[in-house]
C-alpha cells in the first residue's frame, strides 16, 4: 500500500517537472472534491453553499447569457487603465523621489500618510466630487497602484551602488543618460516587483469599489447577487477573480519578475 | 547626540505636513471653496472636537479597532498552528501551496459579499473579513517560513534530543518568525482596508460607517476627519508597531523569503 | 594621455560623530609625467582612496589643486578613467556593450563603437566573454572587462582603485601582469592605488608612499619591462625596491 503511494507520487513529482502547470492544478483537486461531499451530505443550506455543480451551471449559463463577459471586460478595462495610469505616474516619480534628497526629504513622509489612509478611504469624496463613474473608479485604481510602485521604485533607484553611477560618468554619461542607461534598467526588478504588488492591490481597489459605487463588473455582479441572496455568482466570481489573479500573478508577473532579477544577477527582495 | 538627532528626524518628518497644513488654511478659504466640495480647516477641527465630546468619534474607532483586533487575534490562533503543521512535511507544503496562495490571492474584500449573506450585517461579518484577511496570509507565510528552515537545522535538533515540543518552540516557531511577522504586517494590511470597505456596507458603526454616512449629508469635514484619522490610525500601528518588529525579526534571523 | 599634477593637496571634513574637523590629506604633492606609472601604497586610512576620489572628482577638494594636461579638475567626466575595486560593471548590459559604454556617451556610432571594444577586448583576451553578461563571469574577469572598459574610452588618465584586491591571489597575479602588458601597448597615465607593497613596486614606474594623509616617499622603480612574476620573485633588485617600500609603510 504505502510503496503503492510512493511510486504514485514518485510519478506524480516526475510529471509534475515535465508540466509545471500540473502542480499548480491537481492540488485544487481535493478541494473541489471535499466542496462537493460537504454539500452532498447536507452539512450546510443549499442557500448558504451551493455545489460545485451549480456553480459550473451557473458560469455555463452567465457566459451564455452574455453578461459575464461584459462584466469580465469592464472591470478588465478599469484595472488596465487605472493600472497604466498609476504605472506612467509612479514610475517617474520614484525615480525623481529616489534621486532627488530633497524631493525624498519634501515627498516621502506625505506618501506614507496618504498610502496609509487608502484607496477606500476616498470613496465618499470622490463619489461627492465626480459621482458614480469611470473616474470615481480610475482614481481610485490609480490612487492604490501607484503607492507600491513608488516605493518600491525609489527602493531599487537607492540600491543601485554609487560606483554604478560614478562608473557612468567617469564614462562620459551626463546625468540624464544615466537616469536612462542606469538608473531605470537597475530599477527594473524592484520596479516590476512594485508592479506586481500594485496590481494586487489595485483589483482588490477594484472589486471594493464596484460594490460600493459600481454599476457593472464582477465586484458589482457578486454584490447585486448578494442583494437577491442568489450564493451561486457570488462563488462563481470569487473562484473567477481568484483565478484571473492567480494565472497573471504567478505565470506572467512572477515570472518576469524572477527574469530580471535573475538575468543581470541582481537581487529582489 | 542621539535624543537631538531623533527630535531632528521627527521634525524632518512632520515638516512637509506642515506645510501642506498651512496650504489647506489658507488656500481653501482664498478660493472660496464650496463646504459641500471640501471642508475648511477650521470646520474638521471642530468636529473632531465634537466627536471627542460626545463620544461618537472614539466609539467608530473603538469599533474599528476592536473587530481589527478580535478578527487578527482569532485567525493568528487558527493560522500559525495550521501553518507549522503543513509546513513541517516539505511534500505537504509543496502541495498545499497553490491552493493557499489561491485563498491568500483572495484574502479581505473579495469575501464582502458572501461574508453579508452568511453572517448578516454587524461585527460578524466585518470580523470574519478581517479574520480571513490574515489568516491565509499568515498561514502561508508561516508555511512558507517553516519550510524554509534547512533541514540540517532540524536534523541538529533532533539529533541533541529535542522532543516535539521542544522543535517547536526552539526551533520551528523562531526559525519561521521573520515570515511570519511579514504575513502578519501584510495580512493586517488588507484587513485594515478591508474593514474600511467593510464598514461602508454592512454596518452601522466604524470608521468606514462614520465615512459613508457623512457622504449622504455633505458633512465633507467628517469625511476628511475620518480619512485622516484612518491614515494616522495605520501610520501608527504600521510604522510604530509592525515595521520595527519586522525589522528587530529580520535583523536577528537574516533575510525574509517574501511571500 | 596627459600628465597630471597635485599641488599641495589636501582635504578636510567634519566628522559628526566625532564631533570635529578631521584631514584626511594633508599637503601632498606629485608629479606624474605622461605615459608613467604611478602606485600610490600606505597602510588602511592613509588618505590614498581619498586622494583618487579627488583626482576622480567624486569628491570636493578642500585645499591645494589637481591639473590634469594643465587644466584644473571640476567633478568627475570621461578624461578620468576608473577602475574600480567592486568592477562596477553593468549587470543589465553585455560584456561587449559595458565596453562600448564610453563610446557611447560620446556619440560614436554602434559599428564603430562595437569595433573599438572588440579591439580592447581582444587586446585583454577577453574575445570570446563579449557576449555574456557579468553576473556570468569570475571575478578576475570581470575586473578585466572594468580595465578595458576604462581604457576603451580612452582618458588622459587612469586611475585604479584597489582593482586586484577583490580576487583571489593566483587571479590577482595573473592579472597584474595582464595589465603591465597592456599598459606597454597603451602607455596610459596611470595612478595605481593599492595596500599590497609587491604589487605596488611590481607595476609601477615610481613608488609613492602615503601614511597618515602625507606624502612620505618617492622611489623609482628601474626594473626592466617586461615584468613577470617568475623572474622577479628571485630578482634582488626587486625584493631590496619591496623591503624598502614595506620599512617606510611600516615605520608609518
Amino acid at each position: 500500500m504505502i510503496t503503492a503511494l510512493h511510486r504514485a507520487w514518485g510519478r506524480y513529482v516526475r510529471l509534475t517537472t515535465h508540466w509545471p502547470a500540473v502542480a499548480s492544478i491537481v492540488p485544487f483537486i481535493p478541494f473541489v472534491l471535499m466542496w462537493w461531499a460537504v454539500v452532498a451530505a447536507g452539512l450546510f443550506p443549499r442557500a448558504f453553499l451551493p455545489s460545485p455543480v451549480d456553480v459550473v451551471h451557473s458560469f455555463a449559463d452567465l457566459v451564455y447569457k452574455g453578461i459575464l463577459p461584459e462584466y469580465l471586460q469592464d472591470s478588465v478595462m478599469r484595472l488596465a487603465v487605472g493600472a497604466f495610469w498609476g504605472i506612467a505616474l509612479g514610475i517617474p516619480l520614484g525615480i525623481l523621489i529616489g534621486m532627488s534628497q530633497l524631493a525624498h526629504r519634501a515627498l516621502w513622509p506625505l506618501l506614507l500618510f496618504f498610502q496609509a489612509i487608502g484607496d477606500i478611504a476616498w470613496l465618499p469624496i470622490l463619489v461627492i466630487w465626480f459621482g458614480y463613474g469611470l473616474v470615481t473608479m480610475t482614481f481610485v485604481i490609480v490612487y492604490t497602484v501607484i503607492f507600491p510602485v513608488i516605493l518600491n521604485t525609489v527602493l531599487g533607484v537607492r540600491s543601485i551602488p554609487i560606483n554604478m553611477h560614478r562608473a557612468a560618468l567617469t564614462l562620459g554619461a551626463s546625468r540624464l543618460r544615466i537616469v536612462w542607461e542606469i538608473v531605470l534598467p537597475g530599477a527594473l526588478p524592484n520596479i516590476v516587483t512594485g508592479l506586481r504588488n500594485g496590481l494586487g492591490y489595485g483589483w482588490r481597489a477594484l472589486i471594493a469599489a464596484e460594490i460600493i459605487v459600481g454599476t457593472s463588473g464582477i465586484g458589482f455582479m457578486m454584490f447585486d447577487a448578494r442583494r437577491a441572496g442568489s450564493v451561486v455568482e457570488i462563488l462563481l466570481g470569487m473562484i473567477i477573480l481568484g483565478v484571473l489573479w492567480y494565472i497573471v500573478d504567478s505565470w506572467i508577473l512572477a515570472p518576469i519578475e524572477r527574469a530580471t532579477g535573475q538575468r543581470w544577477g541582481l537581487v529582489t527582495r | 547626540m542621539r535624543p537631538t538627532q531623533h527630535l531632528l528626524s521627527a521634525l524632518l518628518f512632520a515638516a512637509p505636513f506642515a506645510v501642506l497644513i498651512g496650504l489647506w488654511a489658507v488656500l481653501v478659504p482664498y478660493f472660496d471653496v464650496n463646504p459641500r466640495l471640501f471642508p475648511h480647516l477650521d470646520a474638521v477641527v471642530l468636529a473632531a472636537i465634537e466627536g471627542m465630546r460626545d463620544g461618537t468619534l472614539l466609539n467608530h474607532i473603538g469599533a474599528s479597532l476592536m473587530r481589527v483586533l478580535v478578527g487578527t487575534v482569532l485567525a493568528l490562533l487558527a493560522a500559525i498552528p495550521l501553518g507549522v503543521a503543513m509546513g513541517v512535511s516539505s511534500g505537504i507544503s509543496a502541495f498545499l501551496t497553490p491552493p493557499l496562495r489561491f485563498f491568500s490571492v483572495l484574502a479581505g474584500i473579495a469575501w464582502i459579499p458572501i461574508a453579508t449573506l452568511w453572517f448578516g450585517y454587524g461585527f460578524g461579518a466585518i470580523t470574519f473579513i478581517i479574520f480571513n484577511a490574515v489568516f491565509f496570509i499568515v498561514t502561508y507565510n508561516t508555511l512558507l517560513g517553516v519550510s524554509a528552515i534547512p533541514r540540517s537545522v532540524r536534523n541538529a535538533a533532533a539529533s541533541l534530543g529535542a522532543g516535539p515540543w521542544s522543535m517547536l518552540t526552539e526551533v520551528l516557531l523562531p526559525g519561521a518568525l521573520p515570515n511570519i511577522v511579514t504575513g502578519v504586517r501584510t495580512g493586517l494590511g488588507f484587513a485594515w482596508r478591508g474593514l474600511i470597505a467593510a464598514e461602508m456596507i454592512a454596518t452601522n458603526a466604524g470608521l468606514g460607517y462614520m465615512l459613508f454616512v457623512a457622504r449622504d449629508f455633505y458633512r465633507t469635514e467628517v469625511i476628511v476627519l475620518g480619512m485622516i484619522v484612518i491614515g494616522v490610525l495605520w501610520l501608527l500601528l504600521d510604522r510604530l508597531v509592525l515595521a520595527p518588529l519586522e525589522r528587530a525579526t529580520i535583523e536577528r534571523w537574516g533575510m525574509v523569503q517574501p511571500a | 594621455m596627459k600628465s597630471l599634477t597635485i599641488r599641495n593637496l589636501s582635504k578636510t571634513y567634519f566628522d559628526a560623530y566625532a564631533g570635529k574637523h578631521v584631514t584626511a590629506v594633508h599637503d601632498v604633492s606629485l608629479d606624474v609625467a605622461e605615459g608613467e606609472f604611478v602606485s600610490i601604497v600606505g597602510p588602511s586610512g592613509c588618505g590614498k582612496t581619498t586622494i583618487l576620489n579627488m583626482i576622480a572628482g567624486f569628491i570636493p577638494i578642500t585645499g591645494g589643486e589637481i591639473l590634469v594636461g594643465g587644466l584644473p579638475v571640476k567633478g568627475p567626466g570621461p578624461d578620468r578613467g576608473v577602475v574600480f575595486q567592486s568592477f562596477a560593471l553593468f549587470p543589465w548590459r553585455t560584456v561587449l556593450d559595458n565596453v562600448a559604454f564610453g563610446p557611447k556617451m560620446r556619440g560614436t556610432r554602434k559599428a564603430e563603437r562595437e569595433r573599438i571594444a572588440r579591439e580592447y577586448l581582444a587586446l585583454a583576451k577577453l574575445t570570446e566573454a563579449a557576449g555574456r553578461y557579468p553576473n556570468e563571469l569570475s571575478g578576475g574577469m570581470q575586473q578585466r572587462v572594468g580595465v578595458v572598459r576604462a581604457l576603451a574610452n580612452e582618458p588622459d588618465v587612469l586611475l585604479m582603485d584597489e582593482p586586484f584586491a577583490s580576487v583571489d591571489a593566483q587571479t590577482r597575479m595573473t592579472l597584474q601582469e595582464e595589465l603591465t602588458r597592456i599598459w606597454q601597448q597603451k602607455r596610459p597615465t596611470v595612478i595605481f592605488i593599492t595596500h599590497d607593497v609587491g604589487e605596488a613596486v611590481f607595476l609601477a614606474n615610481r613608488v609613492v608612499v602615503l601614511s597618515k594623509g602625507r606624502k612620505l616617499d618617492e622611489i623609482d622603480v628601474n626594473l626592466p619591462r617586461p615584468r613577470s612574476w617568475d623572474e622577479l620573485n628571485d630578482n634582488d633588485a626587486f625584493k631590496a625596491l619591496s623591503n624598502r617600500v614595506l620599512q617606510l609603510v611600516r615605520a608609518a
